[in-house]
């Protein structure tokens, strides 16, 4: 579903991707984890085009789109939430959810009708926001909801386009565990066709949820494998996690 | 995003009925006034179309109008076409331009874009200038009116000429209404309040905006027209970069992003000049007051602040009106919960 080949970028001197290859099947549920500045962020924006790699590959279910344009591949199921919440301030949590779904429906570029009337969109709103917990905030203000809700509905965002591949920059960062025990409710319900890829730094959630793990540091890949075999790996333990155990 | 509410209803129908006792009531040149509003009405709606709701501050949409009139002239005066086919020609190839200077100042932001589209309105203005086919510095003249004759509308009379000029304005803002509350009106919306996550979310940005800019054109190629047949005379003055400026001030007087505000905007621009000018030749001076009080008030306009006071006003009133029934539901509750205990006891 979603392969990576090769992957480098460099910023002058820096090499922030270096010879990154992935392979993820359809369905497939891969965690990256890393410490911070292992280019976990980087590789994400470069996924959905918006840094262009120095070389390599990326193919969405078979097709390169690594020549494709940021809304190109978000069009062709390529869907990504931010680490820093991008979301549309001055509009309602229910029009944000409109705004997205009008998208995966085709009526984004509607002329004459209201994207936002229609039935296919305002049914995707509901699911989306029932999905994310968000169906009691749909007429609030994004600018006026708190921070939780404001993560809840950056992944709904990335939801409501009804991506084939699911990017999710660490989706509870800043949220208490109250709420990052709904997150891991929300992958629980989420179906098991989507490929998703998280950066995560919750060590539960994170093993909990992945089918594999992807471990960068320096930019580049130096562990491949399930869950299991990262728990066992003694390089790993070295490089990122510290006390294994306390995950 | 925009919602035609009642209040901007009823505005609007003031406005027009305020328009219509004006053309029956006033003399000659109060008429003429009237029509200069209305005119003036239509372009700023053009532009609050594209800025107020897409973020797109152009700096050549008044030089765009300039277009409409000049290829409104060219197809009647040299070409010798109806006034009507000469009109629908003006709209559409004002839209066709303005879609191609869309198309590649969407690609910049902010000051950028501004200065991307004052040079188109610069050359465009230079253009005209230089042009001996369209006379040059000494304009064009003899530019007929539309002929209405044959339904028992003269359009050389000022008064119904400017109800004419009323009910395109009236056509124009019900179809930037229809457009801001379609989809292409609501992504458009979206990328004015975050393009990096509307293109995250598949939106096609230069595309969605390009197109609201060329509709937005379609409107200023009518008013352009109309421009022509109200003086009759076209200059190239009318592309200079200072009715564009104009145009700005007054969308932030009447309120930017509300579509009815800058009409008002129009109207009391328009009244103020005229009335100023009639005691002072610096009646610029009074106007950048204005503006300055404006800004400094919150920078919602004229209508943009009466909505907000009444939205302020109503919002208090729900509250008031909710603040007894809550009491009386937490002192049922209260009572509820003491004979729960009682009883538990």
């Amino acid at each position: 579903m979603l392969e990576v080949s090769d992957l480098c970028k460099r910023f002058g001197a820096l090499e922030v991707t270096k010879n990154v290859s992935m392979r993820l099947e359809k369905g497939e549920r891969r965690v990256i984890l890393g410490p911070n500045g292992a280019g976990k962020t980087t590789l994400f924006n470069q996924l959905v085009g918006e840094i262009i790699p120095d070389s390599g590959s990326i193919k969405v279910n078979g097709q390169e789109v690594g020549d494709w344009s940021v809304e190109k591949r978000a069009r062709f199921g390529l869907s990504r939430s931010y680490q820093q919440n991008t979301l549309f301030d001055g509009i309602t949590i229910g029009e944000s959810l409109g705004l997205a779904a009008a998208v995966s429906t085709s009526k984004s570029m509607w002329f004459w009708k209201d994207s936002l009337q229609d039935a296919d969109v305002k049914a995707i709103v509901r699911d989306t926001a029932e999905q994310v917990g968000l169906e009691d905030n749909l007429g609030a203000r994004v600018s006026d909801v708190s921070y939780g809700i404001r993560r809840q509905l950056e992944v709904g965002l990335a939801l409501a386009t009804r991506p084939s591949v699911l990017l999710m920059d660490e989706p509870t960062s800043g949220v208490g565990p109250e709420m990052i025990g709904a997150f891991h409710r929300l992958l629980g319900r989420l179906s098991r066709e989507l490929t998703i890829v998280i950066i995560e730094h919750d060590m539960d959630l994170a093993f909990d949820v992945a089918d594999s793990m992807t471990v960068l540091n320096y930019g580049e890949v130096v562990f491949e494998g399930t869950p299991g075999e990262a728990r066992e790996s003694e390089m790993l333990q070295q490089i990122y996690l510290g006390a294994w155990d306390d995950a | 995003m925009f919602y035609q509410t009642p209040l901007r209803t009823a505005v609007l129908l003031l406005f027009t009925l305020a328009c219509i006792y004006a053309a029956f009531t006033a003399e000659y040149f109060g008429v003429e006034i009237l029509t200069e509003i209305i005119i003036l009405a239509m372009i700023v709606l053009a532009l609050d179309l594209v800025a107020g709701f897409g973020g797109m501050v152009s700096l050549c949409h008044g030089a765009l109008a300039g277009v409409g009139a000049y290829i409104f002239a060219i197809f009647t005066a040299k070409l010798g076409l109806h006034p009507l086919l000469a009109m629908g020609i003006a709209a559409l190839i004002t839209g066709a331009v303005s879609w191609v200077i869309g198309t590649i100042c969407s690609k910049t932001h902010g000051i950028y874009f501004i200065m991307a589209t004052l040079a188109f309105g610069q050359m465009a203005y230079s253009f005209v200038f230089e042009s001996s086919y369209l006379g040059g510095d000494n304009g064009m003249a003899g530019i007929p009116r539309l002929d209405l004759s044959m339904i028992g509308i003269d359009l050389f009379d000022s008064k119904q000429f400017a109800l004419l000029c009323l009910a395109c304005l009236l056509v124009a803002y019900l179809f930037a209404w229809r457009i801001l509350t379609s989809g292409l009106g609501r992504s458009l919306v979206g990328i004015m309040h975050n393009e990096k996550r509307s293109r995250a979310l598949g939106q096609n940005v230069v595309q969605i905006k390009a197109q609201v800019f060329a509709l937005s054109g379609l409107i200023l190629g009518l008013a352009g027209s109309l421009s022509a047949q109200h003086i009759m005379f076209i200059s190239p003055n009318l592309l200079s970069w200072t009715h564009s400026g104009e145009a700005l001030v007054i969308v932030i007087l009447g309120g930017l992003g509300t579509l009815i505000g800058p009409i008002i905007g129009a109207a009391a621009f328009v009244l103020l000049k005229h009335e100023v000018s009639n005691y002072t030749d610096h009646w610029h001076l009074i106007v950048g007051i204005i503006l300055i009080i404006v800004v400094m008030a919150g920078a919602r306009g004229i209508y943009g602040e009466i909505e907000h006071r009444i939205a302020k006003r109503c919002a208090k009133r729900v509250q008031k009106e909710q603040a007894p029934k809550q009491a009386k539901e937490k002192t049922k509750e209260h009572s509820l919960s003491h004979a729960g205990l009682k009883k538990e006891h």
